[in-house]
Order: C-alpha cells, then structure tokens, then sequence
C-alpha cells in the first residue's frame, strides 16, 4: 500500500471556544477553518484538527500523540507559555540529539515544544 | 505566528506497549521509510511530510493510553484498495467506508489499538487547489 502524506493530526475537545483560544492565541497557530464543532489549524506542514466529539455522540479521551511543535529555541519558548499559565509535565529534557518539553492542551492532549540540535544522520 | 512561532511539526508519538511489533506494523505492514536517525530504543518512520515516532511510555514513566478514534488521518490513492489490503493482512476496520461528501475514510485500530485513518479527500479545497 502507498502511504502519500499525513492530512492530519486530530485531537478531541470537550470545548471548542476554549481550545480555540488555547491553540490561537495562546500558541499563535493559524486557523485554516473553522465551525461550530470543529477546527483546522495550520501547523507548519500538517493540518491539525480539533473536534468535539459530543456533537456527533462519541466519547471524549485526550490523545496521548505527543504532537512536536519545532521551536527555535526550548527554553524561551517555555518561558512564554508558562508567563501564560501554561503548566508543563516535568523539566525540560536534553536527550543527547535534541532539547524537548512537555505540556498538555486545556483538554489534556499531550504536545512538546522540541527542537533538535545535532546533525541528522546520513540517508 | 503567535508566541512561540511554532515552525512545523518535527514529530507525532504513536504510543506503543512492545516497539518491535509496532516497527513491523509501520515499516512492513504500512510500508512506511525508517528514518535513519532510528536507534535500538527511537524509532522513527516517514511518511512524507511527518515523521512518526514510536513510544513506550512505560519507559518515560507515563502509563500507556493509545491515541484515540481516528487521530492520524493517512492520505491514500485510493481508501478502498488499501483497506483491502490491510484487510487481507489481518487488520480489522471499525465499521463501513464513509464518504463524508468531500472525502473518503475507513477507520482502523494499529496493534496497539492506535485509532489511524485512511483518508483521501477527492474534493478541491476551499481555494480551487486539489489534494
């Protein structure tokens, strides 16, 4: 089977005018579309989607998908969203090839503010 | 951009509870490119515009939580043929293929239970430009 491209990342809301004004506002991402359930925002190279599920009858559950917002630079990015309010889980991380933070959405839904330092490797 | 001036989405972590099946699943299954920046304990796959990265959770000392309904929409040629094919090698889909009207999906669930879509939209967007 082909696989040509990710259209999009969804994350459920529990409520559509708060996770409007977390996403952009708050982070700043541009909204590609919007209604009264739902959104498109863009996310650089990925669209990424917020529904709430109770308009169509389905339960709600945070996503867990770790979204990897790139930043120039971690630790000022940080310092923006928690001046704020935004809670992040832990201390930021310096895993050898990469700098990573992990905050969560008004809903729960996990994302990282990640920006890689060392080389990529050779293909 | 707003205040962190988000660049673009370097990675979406597909939760996994045991990464060697899931790396089968991704890389042969789907047939997803391994990422050469993969080591024994980071696996990466490409997908054409974003890199899929497998997670234990155990391992960072989160509890394991698969992504829920439909949170990765795969775009396709053709979402029938390749439901077929995932059918035929042993994936189960959740309910009929929909055509919402601008698109098709089938919904299915990786080994983890990891809620993926196959997704091809066949309508223009909203600015005349074709998927």
């Amino acid at each position: 089977m082909e696989i040509e491209h990710v259209d999009f990342v969804s994350f459920l809301t529990q409520d559509i005018g708060r996770a409007r004004r977390f996403y952009a506002d708050t982070l700043g991402l541009e909204i590609e579309t919007e209604g009264e359930h739902d959104m498109e925002l863009s996310c650089g190279q990925v669209t990424l989607d917020i529904f709430d599920p109770s308009s169509i009858g389905q339960p709600f559950a945070p996503s867990p998908a770790g979204l990897a917002l790139r930043v120039a630079d971690v630790a000022a990015a940080r310092a923006e969203l928690e001046a704020k309010g935004v809670e992040f889980d832990g201390e930021t991380i310096d895993t050898g090839v990469c700098h990573q933070a992990l905050f969560r959405d008004p809903d729960g839904n996990s994302l990282l503010l990640h920006r890689r330092y060392a080389p990529a490797a050779a293909r | 951009m707003g205040l962190i001036e988000a660049q673009r989405v370097d990675f979406v972590s597909i939760p996994t509870r045991d990464r060697e099946r899931a790396a089968r699943f991704y890389g042969e299954t789907l047939g997803l490119e391994r990422n050469p920046n993969s080591t024994d304990t980071w696996i990466e796959f490409e997908t054409g515009n974003v890199t899929l990265a497998l997670v234990v959770p155990e391992e960072i000392g989160l509890d394991f939580q698969p992504l829920p309904f439909g949170a990765l929409a795969l775009r396709v040629p053709d979402v029938a043929a390749a439901r077929a094919g995932l059918e035929d090698a042993g994936i189960e889909f959740r309910g009929e293929t929909w055509d919402s009207g601008v698109c098709h999906g089938a919904a299915f669930q990786d080994p983890d239970g990891n809620g993926i879509l196959l997704h091809h939209r066949y309508a223009p967007y909203r600015d005349g430009s074709t998927p």
